[in-house]
């Protein structure tokens, strides 16, 4: 059945998530949703799916418009979503999976009706293409199979729509063949399958049209025949928009602060070499699961080192925990994901600033932190980056993201890192914090002289701010451009580089 | 917030203010319900029960603070009991160094839990549970089941002695809960229990090896736990083996009425102290309404689950108050 998003918008505090989108999805099609971190792609999805409630707009599917109300209430209505982490009960059999949600319709006589309900399993396994006992616990299955049970536990409940949430992040190759397989099979049904990725490659195989979001907006809906790979990436990053005019940063090339070569983890980062500055921005540009946050994540000494060498100041430094990096080598990491790893949300404004410095600031004799200290430290960062907060003990969970994430950034000024990364810095910002966040990690290498390492999907970000850009692909470093040097250089030439690595 | 409000300037929370509210309110009722209530006698017992309690709380509750929990406390302070017993009675040392022969016992259970919850990463509620038998086991081991009577004087007079018609237990435990909520509010490692408890993946993020947090938080459980095994046995006389074996539902349930997050992340002084004392109260209540004795552990239990209930209901409120 045709699925039909008009004129969706939602709003979070401080963010416009979703900005007027409006798509439609038709019935036997395979329709890729793109988009970064921050793009809106996984409001959109929630707001399908009816975990989300979208502020206006409306969803159509056939002639009806639906009102989900919960996650279930879409499945009523016939519209499933397949996630990306697989989600079964490992102990129950494959038929029990399948049906777990209508097992009341096999109430028989003294109990369940087993060989009904297995009977019925089978014909669900039989349309994903499996062979296999339905009697089977789930557990000893492959990660693929377990996705294919999923797809065919959505079939049984009459799912119409279809949305397969990267169905591709843990399985392999030979698997994902088997799955397309399995998905042409559903399109030629009739289903409509929406599919969600960060690999591109699977999109232009698999899909009919592809749909890309930006900043909460729909960029465009196009047929798979008429872009390629390195189409998609503009679309996904964007034409020249809001590119800020930071001067040249003029770093000593001879001056290296941080220098890894040939680093490693297993699986995460693979081979990685390159030198950090004093008070250059370095941007790491690249696909969510391309290896920069990976990269990040093994110099701080969260992810192990399986090969190569990280020296810090010229010195070869082990790092063994996060704990480690910041005592020893004042290296400061600001996540992702603020709210998941980044604050304590439950903890006041002071106590999320001052983490990081509270062994600094204890009396050596009573082992008392210094309280004064750390009154003074938070109300000067408050100021120094306008937070808008009712005082220094408000709640940062009650903080809007812009203001959160000045705070998590806030942190590590009040450490006095040397060096800085910082992880996407203005996704679920709001415009104004966003422009503020730019301007203050320019001046902290220009001024200050900091080296910072700036990851960030959002292309104009990164070119307004990094003197140079890594880029990566599949874990590993596959180039590095300038980043703009002068306000008339020709954004659109860099943003090609770009995409040519990646793609 | 706990963290919060210290820098408010205000001594006391509303969380906390509820507790001994609640506290005073039940003292009210059963001044006014029986004669015999407020006499020196009783309120010497009921301040004494409620010190060796808030020990009892104190071992449950720094381990809730980081996110864990300990479920080997009785075990460990039963232990605790049984070596001071050997070594006073059967070895015939002197009580101090029994004294500390016995908490190096304690300790060593302790880092004992640690060890595998950081180590070797298992969940602390596998971890602690399996401890509580080993633990059990070793004081059946050791005890054959006997108790040891042969205590010195001097250990007893600690638990039974009385300055100011107060147990000396009393001016232990309010010196203690001063230490533990100056460790909070104050230290480096207290509020990295607090940080610990309140989102592992950030403290760790943010530089703090929670691995060595947990494993002090697991020494110190187990430090109050025998210190709380040591009080039982010098109030009572003799060593006995059953010490600790009711710890497991007062530990988590003076913990809790007393304010402390089941989560992790909170955990007040003043409100354990006003959690020992609502225990101790809702006992000696149950006693002089002549309540079935037989029955108080469903009474115990429901109150656990009534303090939890309405802490959800504080948490759900406030959350809508921030809403709107």
């Amino acid at each position: 059945m045709t699925l039909q998003l008009k004129n969706i918008s939602k709003s979070f505090p401080g963010v416009k998530a979703l900005d007027d989108v409006s798509v439609v999805f038709s019935a036997s099609e395979v329709h890729a949703l793109l988009g970064e971190n921050g793009a809106g792609k996984s409001t959109l999805i929630k707001a399908i799916c009816g975990i989300h409630k979208a502020d206006s707009g409306s969803i159509e599917l056939g002639e009806k418009t639906l009102n989900l109300t919960s996650l279930k209430d879409g499945m009523r209505q016939g519209i499933t979503i397949v996630n990306q982490e697989i989600q079964v009960f490992s102990e129950s059999s494959v038929a029990e999976n399948i049906m777990i949600d209508k097992l009341d319709n096999y109430r028989g006589f003294g109990g369940i009706n087993w060989s009904k309900l297995n009977a019925d399993a089978l014909g669900y396994l039989d349309l994903v293409g499996l062979e296999i006992d339905p009697e089977t616990p789930i557990g000893g299955l492959s990660a693929a199979q377990k996705q294919l049970i999923q797809i065919a536990k959505a079939i049984s409940s009459e799912a119409t729509v279809i949305l397969l949430d990267e169905p591709t992040s843990s399985i392999t190759a030979n698997e994902v063949a088997k799955l397309f397989e399995v998905i042409r099979d559903l399109k030629a049904k009739g289903y409509t399958l929406i599919f969600v990725s960060h690999k591109l490659e699977e999109v232009l195989e698999i899909c009919d049209r592809v749909t890309v979001l930006r900043d909460g907006q729909h960029v465009g809906t196009r047929c798979i025949s008429e872009v390629d790979k390195q189409a998609i990436i503009e679309m996904m990053i964007g034409r020249k928009i809001l590119i800020e005019n930071f001067s040249r940063l003029d770093a000593d090339p001879k001056d290296i602060v941080l220098e890894a070569d040939g680093l490693t983890s297993a699986g995460l980062i693979e081979d990685a070499s390159f030198k950090l500055r004093r008070g250059e921005v370095l941007g790491l540009y690249g696909l969510v699961g391309s290896g920069r946050t990976e990269l990040a994540k093994t110099i701080i000494g969260h992810f192990p080192v399986s090969a190569g060498v990280l020296k810090v100041h010229g010195k070869t430094a082990k790092i063994r925990s996060v704990a480690d990096c910041i005592a020893k080598h004042n290296i400061g990491y600001v996540s992702e994901n603020r709210k998941e790893d980044g604050l304590f949300l439950d903890f006041d404004i002071e106590t999320n600033m001052t983490i990081p410095i509270w062994k600094r600031i204890q009396n050596p004799l009573t082992r008392a932190i210094n309280i004064k200290k750390q009154r003074e430290t938070a109300h000067d960062l408050m100021a120094a980056l306008d937070v808008r907060a009712t005082g220094i003990d408000q709640r940062v969970g009650d903080l809007s993201g812009g203001n959160q994430q000045k705070i998590s950034i806030a942190k590590w000024l009040a450490a006095d890192c040397d060096i800085l990364i910082i992880d996407e810095p203005s996704v679920g910002v709001d415009i104004g914090a966003k422009t503020m966040i730019h301007k203050l990690i320019w001046d902290l290498a220009n001024t200050e002289k900091k080296s910072i390492i700036l990851i960030s999907s959002d292309m104009p970000e990164m070119i307004s701010l990094a003197s140079r850009i890594l880029v990566f692909k599949e874990k590993r470093i596959t180039g590095e451009v300038p980043g703009i040097a002068e306000p008339d250089q020709d954004y659109e030439a860099l943003s090609r580089d770009i995409g040519k690595l990646m793609a | 917030m706990f963290l919060t409000r210290l820098k408010t300037g205000k001594i006391i929370s509303g969380a906390e203010s509820g507790i001994l509210g609640a506290a005073f309110l039940l003292i009210l009722l059963f001044a006014l319900a029986s004669d015999s209530f407020l006499t020196q006698y009783n309120l010497f017992n009921l301040t004494r029960t409620q010190s060796l309690y808030v020990f009892v709380a104190l071992s449950q509750a720094v381990m809730l603070a980081t996110g864990n929990m300990n479920l080997s406390v009785g075990a460990i302070a039963g232990l605790t009991a049984v070596i001071f017993g050997v070594c006073v009675d059967t070895l015939e040392l002197a009580w101090p160094l029994a004294l500390l022969i016995a908490l190096g016992t304690a300790l060593f259970c302790g880092a004992f839990n640690g060890f595998v919850m950081t180590v070797l990463g298992v969940n602390s509620f596998i971890v602690s549970l399996s401890t509580l038998f080993i633990f059990t086991g070793f004081v059946y081991g050791i005890s054959e089941g006997y108790s040891y009577r042969n205590i010195p004087a001097d250990f007893v007079r600690i638990g039974r002695g009385n300055f100011l018609g107060l147990p000396y237990l009393f001016y232990l435990m309010v010196g203690t809960l001063a230490a533990v909520w100056y460790m909070f509010r104050y230290t480096v490692f207290g509020r990295q229990v607090l940080a610990t408890g309140s989102n592992l993946e950030a403290a760790k993020l943010s530089g703090i090896n929670t691995d060595r947090i947990i494993m002090g938080a697991n020494l110190l459980s187990a430090f109050f736990a025998g210190v709380g095994g040591l009080l039982w046995v010098s109030r009572l006389g003799s060593a006995q083996p059953a010490i600790g074996q009711n710890w497991l539902i007062i530990s988590f349930a003076v913990a809790i009425i007393g304010g402390t997050a089941l989560a992790g992340g909170r955990i007040t002084a003043i409100g354990l102290f006003g959690g020992g004392l609502i225990m101790v109260l809702i006992k000696n209540g149950l006693i002089l309404v002549q309540a079935n004795v037989y029955f108080e552990q469903a009474f115990l239990g429901s109150i656990i689950l009534l303090t939890i209930l309405l802490d959800r209901a504080r948490e759900i409120w406030s959350h809508k108050a921030r809403k709107s």
